[in-house]
């Protein structure tokens, strides 16, 4: 073994503490007197020491512990052992690992986390600012736009500062996390992050209402705007977390894709699992916009009524299942 | 809002002591003839110049009038109960199809049986006519006492007497007035002046004479009830007079099936053969009230703080035929809601347009055991050069196949501030039959424009 030698107190695998022993001998043990003291109550005062022999190798010898010493790999109590690199010994409820100076650490770990490079678009100032500004103004026009009734301008003003409180409520929350896991607020950039989600869940209605409409869109329409939104969600988590946690980016996209999946099995599983519940509901697009926005080609009525045949046996083949 | 069907009620512990309401109190107005004629085979009635005083029927014929019970086999006990009248000496009663509806449904879970008066006696059901609700029963022992039917309708404003066992109250009789046939009525039906309650479903009315003229079925309350016409009741027992041996389940199932595939029939062929009369609403024609059997009315609720209009015009059959508690099938019912606005801009009226077009006429009454879920088809349509965005929804019927539900929505999209909203509903018909109607309907739009 190397003339230098680190005694390592262990916690689980990590380190908790690390002690050069740069003279041998070496006494360990709960008392005072030991040149490494170990606060375990199951150590005895004067527990071990370690020396070097003449031929250069470190011996272990215990010194009459109460408790014995023992060898991890195999387990074994022992009065005396030759240390070799990493062996490793129990000491009362305590692990000791002993490594030489020229052990081989792993290769550093390179830094994924925004450190300066680039600006990042929603970190600018006016990021912030536009993005608010935004919300506001969608917020307003779709409140207004979807409100037949009477106006009321005091809900109408409600409906267009809402979002950005929530905005910055969220923004808050995250800022929170940030600051206890990496010791920064990041409010401005997890308030834009925030803005844009919601600007999206105000926006995707009615583009989707629109799309419906103009092409005449089936149901599946509805699949693609569910896994839209959940995009939108893992978006905006993605970024979040990104200045909350110093994970790397390719492990923080695996952990959201597989919250994703969860989401939509635990959502669809009735359905995954073939047994539709019981409703009277009627499932067909509802969006009716102005004629101008139609694209799609009217039928005929021969056509429409020909199209509407196979639902027959469609509710037929439903009543086979059970 | 009408037919509020005497499902026979469920069995409730008796809340006032059980008292003959025929209470020998009043003097009795006639003298009391042999007492010993209720052995006779038909007995003769004493042919009174007027009508015979309540208590002196009730005494003759108490005996010819049972308690119908449900009883579901695991609990033993009775789950329904409604009444019945003997019509032969071999022991065969009439009901309504809606008091043993169970025994056919489902019948592995539920039997009947007669409560008369000192003893309770299984019977068995022999026939069912589901459009005019009538069930024929017999129980193997033979009756002594049995009523007759009248071979005509009575003269209008005659006094009647429809008698049956109400919540459980024991056998009653209550007074009425005959006002012959409801008028344009989809399945026939007799308007009886009179309080006809739950539990008295499948009891009879008569005559002064004794005679049967109807089957008490069903009430709108406020002494407004209804009885199947004597002549349904004639039919169908001669029918299941001619049967050597009584149907099994399946058999009963079958007969149900075909009575619904005719009556559909009926009402199709009776709809295609009229021509769909045009109702103006704004500046668009709709269908108007396509039959008499058809109830129609219309409102604008006025608001001025509202700033569009909506019209609404409806037709309804207003009746359906019964085929479960949770089941019902039969109908023919329309609305169409015609929106305008002056003040609204051409999004906000499309969204206002677009909640209507949401809103869903209530589905005819059915559960997951009746029907399958609905399944959709939208597309724009060409209606004679009026675009309507118009979707299709049919059901299937899981225990009568070949039977369906349609729902059709359409709207018009020919203006940005102005548009018809229409929906139809079509209970249990056949899809060929139910496409037609629809075809028919959607045709029935047009703008004047």
């Amino acid at each position: 073994m190397d003339e230098v030698i680190f005694l390592e107190v262990l916690e689980g695998d990590a380190v908790h503490s690390r002690h050069r022993l740069d003279k041998l001998p070496v006494t360990v043990g709960r008392g005072y007197a030991n040149d490494i003291i170990l606060d375990d109550p199951k150590v005895s005062a004067e527990h071990l020491r370690l020396e070097r022999r003449e031929d250069g190798a470190v011996v272990l010898h215990d010194v009459g512990s109460v408790n014995g010493t023992f060898s991890v790999e195999p387990w074994a109590a022992l009065k005396e052992l030759v240390i070799t690199p990493d062996t490793r010994v129990a000491v009362g409820d305590t692990v000791l690992r002993f490594r030489p100076r020229n052990f081989v650490v792993e290769e550093t770990v390179v830094n994924e986390a925004p450190a300066s490079a680039r600006e990042r678009l929603f970190e600018r100032p006016r990021a912030f600012a536009l993005a608010m500004q935004a919300l506001v103004a969608t917020s307003f026009i779709s409140e207004r736009v979807t409100q037949f009734q009477k106006t009321d301008w005091g809900d109408l003003l409600l409906a267009s500062v809402v979002p950005v409180g929530l905005a910055l409520l969220w923004a808050g929350g995250w800022s929170l996390a940030s600051r206890i896991a990496r010791r920064s607020f990041h409010f401005r950039v997890h308030a834009t992050i925030g803005a844009l989600l919601l600007l999206g869940f105000a926006v995707a209605p009615p583009l989707f209402a629109l799309f419906s409409f103009s092409f005449s869109l089936g149901a599946w329409l509805g699949s693609v705007r569910t896994l839209a939104m959940l995009g939108l969600v893992g978006w905006g988590l993605y970024w979040h977390l990104r200045y909350v946690t110093r994970w790397s980016a390719k492990r923080v996209v695996r952990g959201l894709v597989i919250a994703s999946v969860g989401v939509l099995v635990l959502t669809n599983v009735t359905e995954l699992l073939g047994n539709e519940p019981f409703s009277e509901a009627l499932e067909f697009p509802r969006s009716l916009l102005p004629p101008v926005l139609r694209v799609a080609p009217a039928h005929s009525m021969d056509s429409f009524f020909e199209d509407t045949k196979p639902l027959e046996k469609k509710v037929d083949a439903l009543t086979k299942e059970r | 809002m009408f037919s509020l069907l005497l499902v026979a009620a469920l069995a409730q512990g008796p809340a006032a002591p059980p008292e003959p309401s025929a209470s020998p109190q009043a003097p009795p107005v006639l003298p009391v003839p042999d007492a010993g004629v209720a052995d006779a085979v038909v007995p003769p009635l004493p042919v009174a110049s007027l009508p015979p005083a309540t208590h002196e029927l009730f005494r003759r014929i108490q005996g010819r009038v049972a308690q119908v019970r449900i009883i579901e086999r695991r609990s033993g006990t009775k789950s329904s109960i409604g009444s019945a009248f003997f019509v032969s000496a071999k022991g065969h009663a009439l009901t309504n199809y809606h008091v043993v509806s169970d025994l056919v449904l489902h019948p592995e879970d539920y039997t009947a049986e007669l409560d008369r008066g000192d003893a309770t006696v299984p019977v068995r059901l022999l026939a069912v006519d589901v459009a005019s609700d009538l069930a024929v029963i017999q129980m193997d022992a033979p009756v002594s006492d049995y009523f007759k039917l009248e071979e005509h309708e009575p003269p209008q404003g005659t006094r009647l007497f429809a008698m049956g066992n109400p919540r459980d109250l024991g056998t009653t009789i209550v007074e009425g007035t005959y006002n012959g046939l409801v008028r344009d009525a989809l399945y026939e039906r007799v308007h009886f002046s009179g309080a006809i309650n739950p539990g008295m479903s499948g009891g009879p009315t008569l005559s002064g004479e004794g005679g049967v003229v109807g089957v008490n079925v069903a009430t709108m309350g406020n002494q407004v009830g209804f009885l199947v016409p004597v002549v349904r009741a004639r039919t169908l027992l001669d029918r299941a007079l001619e049967q050597s041996a009584p149907p099994d389940p399946a058999a009963l199932m079958t007969s149900v099936k075909d009575q619904l595939m005719a009556n559909q029939q009926r009402i199709t062929d009776r709809l295609m053969a009229t021509d769909l009369p045009k109702q103006s609403l704004g500046e668009y024609r709709v269908p108007g009230r396509w039959s008499p059997f058809l109830k129609c009315w219309g409102d604008t609720p006025h608001d001025p703080e509202t700033p569009y209009t909506v019209t609404s015009y409806q037709c309804s059959s207003e009746e359906d035929i019964f085929l479960s508690s949770s089941h019902r099938t039969g109908v023919v019912t329309y609305l169409h809601q015609h929106v305008e606005s002056q003040k609204l801009g051409a999004m906000r009226f499309s969204a206002l347009y677009s909640t209507l077009f949401s809103q869903d006429p209530d589905a005819v009454a059915a559960t997951r055991e009746d029907v399958t879920n609905f399944r959709c088809k939208s597309e724009f349509v060409d209606v004679k050069g009026l675009t309507v965005r118009a979707a299709i929804c049919l059901r299937a019927y899981r225990r009568f196949p070949g039977l369906y539900d349609l729902v059709l929505r359409a709207a018009t999209l020919n203006a940005t501030t102005h548009g018809v909203d229409t929906s139809l509903t079509l209970g249990g018909f056949s899809a060929e039959n139910a496409r037609k109607l629809a075809r028919r309907y959607l045709e029935g739009l047009s703008w004047t424009k």
